[in-house]
C-alpha cells in the first residue's frame, strides 16, 4: 500500500526488465451510499473511466451512476434452461422410442405427457447451473487476488464501507484522479499499486 | 445484545397497533456484522457439545444400520409382501417435505417480496440441503444393490445397451430430487458468497481470513458484480419456485399413478406439497426457536418472524385438512367399496388406526391453536406444536403407504407390517446425521444472511427518513 506517492515508478524490487506494469487504482471511501451514488455520477460525467464501487451489499441506483447496461445473465440462464429441455426431451426420444422401444401394454412410444415431468427438471438443472456458473464466468471470480485488497481499509467494503475505485490509465497522474473524487466528498483517498506475486 | 437498546426500539410491544418489528433495537451494519457473525467467531459452549454428541450418537446409529443393510441385505428390514415400501419411501418422503420450507422461504417469499424472509432464509435453505442429504439415502439404499442403482435410474450408457424406462415416475423423482439438491446447494452458496467476504474480512485469524477467503472466491462487492449478481440470484430463485412445487408433486406421483386404493387420488399433487410445506416450516421452527436464543439472533430473529411462520403452519395446516376431507368424501361419493373400504374401515378401524388419529391430531386439531395470537406469540406452545406437526406429518406418510398396501383388493395378500430395529436405526440415524450437519453448520457459517439484513435495515432506515423529509 502506498499513500501520497503515485505516479511513481515501480519500487517492490523488481527490475525493468520483468515487464510487470503494475495496474494503479485510486480508492476513495464515502460515508454512505448516497454520498457514493453521487460521486459515482459525478466522477463518470467527469470523462473518468474503469469505475468501480465496492459495497457491503448492493446499493439501489448504483447501475445508472456506473453507467451500466442491461445485465446479461437473464439471456444466459434463458439459453440454458432451453438447452436443458431441448437436450432432456431428445435424450429420453432417443433412449425410449428409437434405442430400446419397450411395449408397454401397446402404449405409445412418444409419448409427450410423460416426457414433460424430465424435460422440466433438466430446463431448470440447466438454467439453475448457468445461472450460477455463468455468473462466475461473466465476472471473472474466483479471483483471489485484486489491487483493492491492497488499502487497508477495504475490508470495511464487505463490512460497512462504501468505496468508489477508478483504474488509472497509463499516462495519467493519480493524484490529479484522487483530486477530483476529494472534491466529490470522499472521507479518505489512496493511491494503490498492484503488487506482483 | 449490547448494541439492542430498548429505549429507542421497544424489544416487545403490548400494543396491538404498534407493527411489529423484523430488526429490534438501534443497528448499524458495523454492530449487525459484530452480533450476526458472533457465534461463528465464538467457541462453542456446553450447549453445543452436548447437543453434537447427541447428534454424533445418532449418526453412529446410521452407520450401523446401513452397515447391517448392506451386509444382510433388505431382508433385515421389515418389508414384506405386499408391503414393500415400507420405512424407506416414508422417511423419503418426510424428509424431502420438510426441506421444502427452506426453498418456499428463500424463493417464493423472495418473489413476493416478504421482508421477513431475510432473517431466516439461510436457515431454512440449510435445513433444505441436509434434510435432502438424509432423504436421498433411502431411495439409493432401498434398492438393495446401491452400487447398482447409478444404471437402473440414470441413462448411463452400460454395455448391457439398457436404457431406464422414462415413463415411470421412479425414474422421474431421480431427476426431480438431484435437480432439486443441485439447484439448492448453488442457490444457498450464491446468497452465502457476500457474507463469506464480510467473514474473510472481520476474521481475526490469518488461517480463518484464508479458508473464508478461498470460499468467499475473491468477492470485492463490486458493483459491477453486484448488478449481474442480483439477476442471477433473483433467476435462481424464480426457477427454484416451480421446481420445489414439482419435486413433491412428482413425489405424490409415486402413489397417484398407481391403482391402489388410498393411493389413486388427483388431490395428491398439491396435498403434498401443502403437508411438505406444513412440516417444513414446523421443522424450522424447531430448531428456530432454540438457536436464536443460543446464538443471540433474538434483535433479528424476532417475534414477528416467528409469528408469520406459525400462520403459515395454520394456513398449510388448513390445506392439509382440505385434502383429508377431499380424500374422504371422494372415496364415499365415488361409490367404488375398496376406496370406502380403505378410508373409512382400514384406515380408521383397522390394525393401524392409533397412527391415523394421531395423524388426525396432530395435522389437524393442532394447528388450530395458531387462531390465537397469544399462542402463535408463545415460545414453549409453538415449539411443541412444531415438533407434534413434525410427528404428525410422519404418520400421514406412514398411513398412506403402509395402510394402503397391507390391505388391498385380495384379503388373501393382506399381511401385517412391523418395522425392525434395523429400520428404527436408520431412520434415527438420519435425524442424527441432519442434527450433526445442522450444528456443523451453526459452527462454520453465519447462520442470518447478514448482507441481506444490512440491506433491509438500509431500506427500513431510507424508508423512515423518506417519511420525515417528505412526509
Amino acid at each position: 500500500m502506498s499513500q501520497g506517492q503515485p505516479g511513481q515508478a515501480p519500487g517492490h524490487g523488481h527490475g525493468p526488465g520483468s515487464g510487470f506494469r503494475p495496474r494503479r487504482f485510486v480508492l476513495g471511501q464515502f460515508t454512505d451510499s448516497d454520498a457514493l451514488l453521487v460521486a459515482t455520477r459525478k466522477m463518470r460525467e467527469l470523462g473518468h473511466k474503469q469505475l468501480d464501487t465496492h459495497t457491503p451489499y448492493p446499493v439501489h441506483g448504483i447501475e445508472a451512476a456506473l453507467g451500466l447496461g442491461r445485465a446479461k445473465i437473464p439471456t444466459i440462464v434463458l439459453m440454458g434452461a432451453i438447452a436443458g429441455a431441448c437436450i432432456a426431451y431428445s435424450m429420453i426420444y432417443y433412449m425410449n422410442v428409437f434405442d430400446f422401444p419397450i411395449n408397454v401394454a401397446n402404449r405409445p412410444q412418444h409419448s409427450p405427457p410423460s416426457m414433460l415431468p424430465i424435460t422440466f427438471e433438466l430446463a431448470i438443472l440447466l438454467g439453475g447451473s448457468s445461472a450460477f456458473f455463468g455468473l462466475f464466468m461473466l465476472l471473472k471470480l474466483p479471483e483471489p487476488y485484486h489491487p483493492v485488497f491492497e488499502a487497508r481499509s477495504f475490508a470495511r467494503a464487505s463490512i460497512d464501507g462504501f468505496f468508489l475505485s477508478v483504474e488509472v490509465p497509463a499516462g495519467t497522474d493519480p493524484a490529479d484522479v484522487a483530486v477530483d473524487m476529494r472534491g466529490f466528498g470522499s472521507t479518505e483517498v489512496q493511491v494503490i499499486e498492484e503488487s506482483e506475486r | 445484545m449490547a448494541s439492542t437498546s430498548p429505549a429507542l426500539a421497544p424489544a416487545t410491544s403490548n400494543d396491538p397497533l404498534e407493527p411489529a418489528l423484523l430488526i429490534e433495537g438501534a443497528q448499524t451494519d458495523a454492530s449487525l456484522n459484530d452480533s450476526l457473525f458472533g457465534h461463528v467467531w465464538a467457541l462453542p459452549g456446553k450447549g453445543w457439545w452436548g447437543l453434537f454428541g447427541i447428534a454424533l450418537m445418532g449418526l453412529t446409529l446410521l452407520l450401523v444400520g446401513l452397515t447391517y443393510t448392506l451386509y444382510k441385505g433388505i431382508g433385515a428390514w421389515g418389508n414384506n409382501i405386499p408391503v414393500g415400501w415400507a420405512f424407506g419411501i416414508i422417511n423419503f418422503v418426510w424428509w424431502i417435505g420438510i426441506g421444502h420450507a427452506g426453498t418456499l422461504i428463500s424463493a417464493i417469499l423472495l418473489l413476493l417480496q416478504q421482508k421477513w424472509r431475510t432473517s431466516i432464509n439461510r436457515f431454512a435453505e440449510a435445513m433444505t440441503l441436509f434434510a435432502v442429504i438424509c432423504a436421498l439415502i433411502f431411495p439409493l439404499i432401498h434398492t438393495g444393490r446401491p452400487w447398482f442403482a447409478a444404471y437402473w435410474l440414470l441413462p448411463y450408457p452400460s454395455v448391457n445397451g439398457i436404457w431406464p424406462q422414462f415413463k415411470s415416475p421412479l425414474v422421474w423423482d431421480v431427476f426431480a430430487v438431484s435437480t432439486y439438491f443441485t439447484i439448492s446447494l448453488l442457490f444457498w452458496f450464491l446468497g452465502l458468497i457476500p457474507d463469506l467476504a464480510s467473514l474473510r474480512d472481520s476474521s481475526k485469524s490469518p488461517t480463518k481470513r484464508m479458508i473464508y477467503g478461498i470460499f468467499a472466491m475473491g468477492w470485492r462487492g463490486s458493483g459491477r458484480h453486484w448488478a449481474e449478481y442480483k439477476w442471477s440470484y433473483l433467476l435462481l430463485a424464480g426457477l427454484s419456485t416451480p421446481l420445489v412445487l414439482s419435486v413433491h408433486t412428482i413425489v405424490s406421483f409415486y402413489f397417484a399413478v398407481s391403482v391402489l386404493p388410498g393411493w389413486h387420488t388427483t388431490v395428491f399433487p398439491p396435498y403434498f406439497v401443502a403437508g411438505a410445506v406444513f412440516s417444513g416450516f414446523a421443522m424450522v421452527l424447531t430448531w428456530m426457536v432454540p438457536a436464536r436464543h443460543f446464538l443471540g439472533l433474538k434483535h433479528v430473529v424476532t417475534m414477528k418472524h416467528l409469528e408469520n411462520m406459525n400462520k403459515v403452519i395454520l394456513a398449510t395446516g388448513l390445506m392439509v385438512t382440505y385434502g383429508y376431507v377431499m380424500e374422504h368424501f371422494i372415496a364415499w361419493y365415488s361409490g367404488n367399496p375398496y376406496e370406502f373400504a380403505m378410508f373409512f374401515k382400514v384406515r380408521q378401524r383397522g390394525p393401524f388406526a392409533p397412527v391415523y388419529w394421531l395423524m388426525i391430531f396432530c395435522n389437524v386439531v393442532v394447528p388450530q391453536i395458531f387462531w390465537s395470537k397469544k399462542a402463535r406469540t408463545s415460545l414453549p406452545i409453538m415449539w411443541i406444536a412444531a415438533i407434534l406437526v413434525n410427528v404428525g406429518m410422519w404418520c400421514e406418510r406412514f398411513n398412506i403407504i403402509v395402510t394402503a398396501l397391507h390391505r388391498d383388493f385380495l384379503p388373501s395378500k393382506w399381511e401385517i407390517y412391523a418395522p425392525t430395529w434395523v429400520d428404527w436405526s436408520i431412520y434415527l440415524g438420519t435425524i442424527g446425521l441432519f442434527s450433526t450437519l445442522f450444528l456443523l453448520f451453526l459452527k462454520f457459517v453465519p447462520a442470518v444472511a447478514a448482507t441481506e439484513v444490512k440491506e433491509l435495515r438500509h431500506e427500513i432506515a431510507h424508508h423512515a427518513e423518506g417519511g420525515e423529509a417528505h412526509g
